[in-house]
């Protein structure tokens, strides 16, 4: 049975795409035959990420046109062969594509992909309405700011209206030393007003643009860094697994606090 | 600091927009003897077009998965589609809808030929009245009494909106961004963070109850309160009300105390 998920957030700039990217890769990195889906007609970034946008040569598009066949559109990528992008048109606009459509498109890529996972655009309009259509389970990407979790609880009670019932939280761009001063929301404070359960948590981490610019996904670097070890968690977590939170705590242990904890341990 | 602790800035000069509510913007679910009454908005209500269709579409989608718990199976549901112009595809939607908490869907109440139409090929009983009758008039009197209470077990997240001419029952979070407006009171069995308007038709008797009161705004009749700037360092569940100073708050465990000689008062 293949999973159809969508990653959604209401805002934009969360990393949406981001997610996406990494964590296609990542489940393609544990033997999946994965599809991603960019339904961000008009502005696609997908291609970008993932360093395929030279290698495209049709579009969604063309494919609902008739003009070419599904398996001509998919991109293949050539680093992880059973991955593949099918990418969005970038001279049209999200009204030229409908939901049933979308069904449909993504009702031909069940058959041969485990994972088909849709890139929703921002916003709650037409494009999102016609990256959840096929859905079957969301995930819910936000960065610990009140602006953006108050569009992500807006999409969460679409989703639910929209009988989307599997919906998985991802805390995005996350600074623990900033929680720890409180001067930014921590998970608990995201959790306690999406009432969603949480699927993974990325702290925030400058390789991200690099690996952006590159086109080259975290998850596929040679020395990982935190945040591509979180999507290879993720994917193990969708996969049913489970897996240990990563510890994100910021100020590595000095001598002194070291010595504090090893007598509050023994004290208790 | 027992009770009575204020809510800065009352602001005792507030006319609602609308007199009263209108619930009948909102799909209704109302138990009759066996059956159970599914009510949509009339096209004067809301004018018919694919982005209402949309919102009545969700409402029902929200009230059906809000009180699952209460739906007995292979309960028959009698739809009041009033003067709505339905098609063979909604009516299907519904039924659907319906099927998925194992409601069934029986009869069709319209005054409008082709729903009537689309209903009987689908093979719906049918009722086609001439005209609107007394359920969707007499409600709309100023007089009209309250309604059931609404019970929901859900979160209002934001951007959902309960309207509701009697008191409504949440089990379950207000989010920032949800709103909730009852002619009656507005009891929260958990925490209140968005906005709730109890006797919104101007009854300041009206109460808001929640475990956890750390709502944008209070609305209470023609009162509105926002909360303190700094919220405070516990919660326990706490009830609002109207004074002649504007609303104030009281811990839920001292208002009974309270209540005697508040109401004997008013």
């Amino acid at each position: 049975m293949s999973r159809i998920i969508v990653t959604t957030s209401g805002k934009g700039g969360v990393g949406k795409t981001t997610v996406t990217a990494n964590l296609g890769m990542a489940l393609a990195r544990l033997g999946k035959q994965v599809a991603l889906v960019d339904a961000d007609f008009g502005l696609r970034n997908l291609d970008l990420l993932l360093g395929l946008e030279n290698r495209i040569v049709y579009t969604a598009i063309e494919v609902f046109a008739g003009e070419c066949r599904l398996e001509q559109a998919l991109v293949k990528d050539k680093r992880m062969p059973n991955l593949a992008l099918l990418p969005a048109a970038q001279n049209r606009t999200k009204e030229a594509v409908s939901p049933e459509q979308m069904t449909e498109l993504v009702s031909a890529l069940v058959k041969t992909y485990d994972y088909v996972v849709i890139d929703s655009p921002a916003g709650i309009e037409l494009g999102f309405k016609n990256a959840i259509a096929p859905a079957k389970e969301a995930l819910i990407v936000t960065t610990p700011e009140i602006s953006a979790v108050r569009d992500a609880d807006r999409v969460v009670g679409l989703l639910e209206a929209q009988g989307i019932k599997r919906i998985n939280l991802i805390v995005n761009r996350l600074r623990p030393a900033m929680v720890q001063l409180n001067d930014m929301m921590s998970v608990q404070d995201v959790q306690e007003i999406l009432a969603i359960p949480l699927i993974g948590v990325i702290p925030e981490d400058e390789r991200v643009i690099v690996s952006t610019n590159r086109g080259e996904p975290l998850v596929l670097s040679e020395n990982p860094s935190l945040a591509g070890t979180a999507f290879d968690n993720i994917a193990r977590r969708l996969e049913g697994q489970t897996v240990e939170f990563l510890a994100l705590n910021a100020p590595p242990d000095n001598i002194f606090s070291r010595i504090r904890k090893l007598l509050w341990t023994k004290i208790i | 600091m027992t009770s009575d602790s204020a809510l800065p800035e009352a602001i005792s000069a507030f006319t609602p927009a609308t007199e009263e509510v209108k619930v009948n913007l909102q799909v209704r679910f109302k138990s009759e003897a066996d059956r159970l009454l599914l009510i949509l908005p009339t096209e004067a209500e809301m004018p018919p077009s694919a982005d209402n269709w949309s919102e009545i579409w969700q409402q029902m989608k929200q009230r059906l998965n809000a009180g699952d718990r209460f739906w007995q199976p292979h309960t028959q549901v009698e739809l009041l589609a009033a003067d709505r112009l339905l098609d063979g595809r909604q009516l299907q939607q519904i039924a659907d809808a319906l099927g998925e908490v194992l409601l069934q869907m029986q009869r069709v109440r319209t005054s409008r030929r082709q729903t009537a139409v689309a209903a009987a090929t689908a093979g719906y009983c049918v009722e086609q009245q001439a005209i609107l009758t007394t359920l969707t008039t007499a409600s709309v009197a100023a007089t009209s009494p309250l309604n059931d209470p609404l019970y929901l077990q859900m979160t209002i997240r934001s951007g959902v909106e309960i309207r509701h001419s009697g008191t409504v029952v949440v089990l379950g979070d207000i989010n920032p961004g949800g709103i909730i407006v009852a002619n009656g009171d507005i009891l929260v069995w958990g925490r209140l963070r968005g906005v709730a308007h109890a006797g919104a038709s101007g009854n300041a008797k009206c109460l808001i109850m929640a475990l956890q009161m750390e709502p944008t705004q209070l609305r209470i009749a023609r009162y509105v309160a926002r909360a303190p700037a700094n919220s405070p360092e516990e919660y326990y569940p706490e009830v609002a009300y109207v004074t002649p100073d504007g609303i104030r708050l009281t811990k839920a465990a001292d208002f009974s105390k309270l209540s005697s000689q508040f109401l004997s008062q008013s």
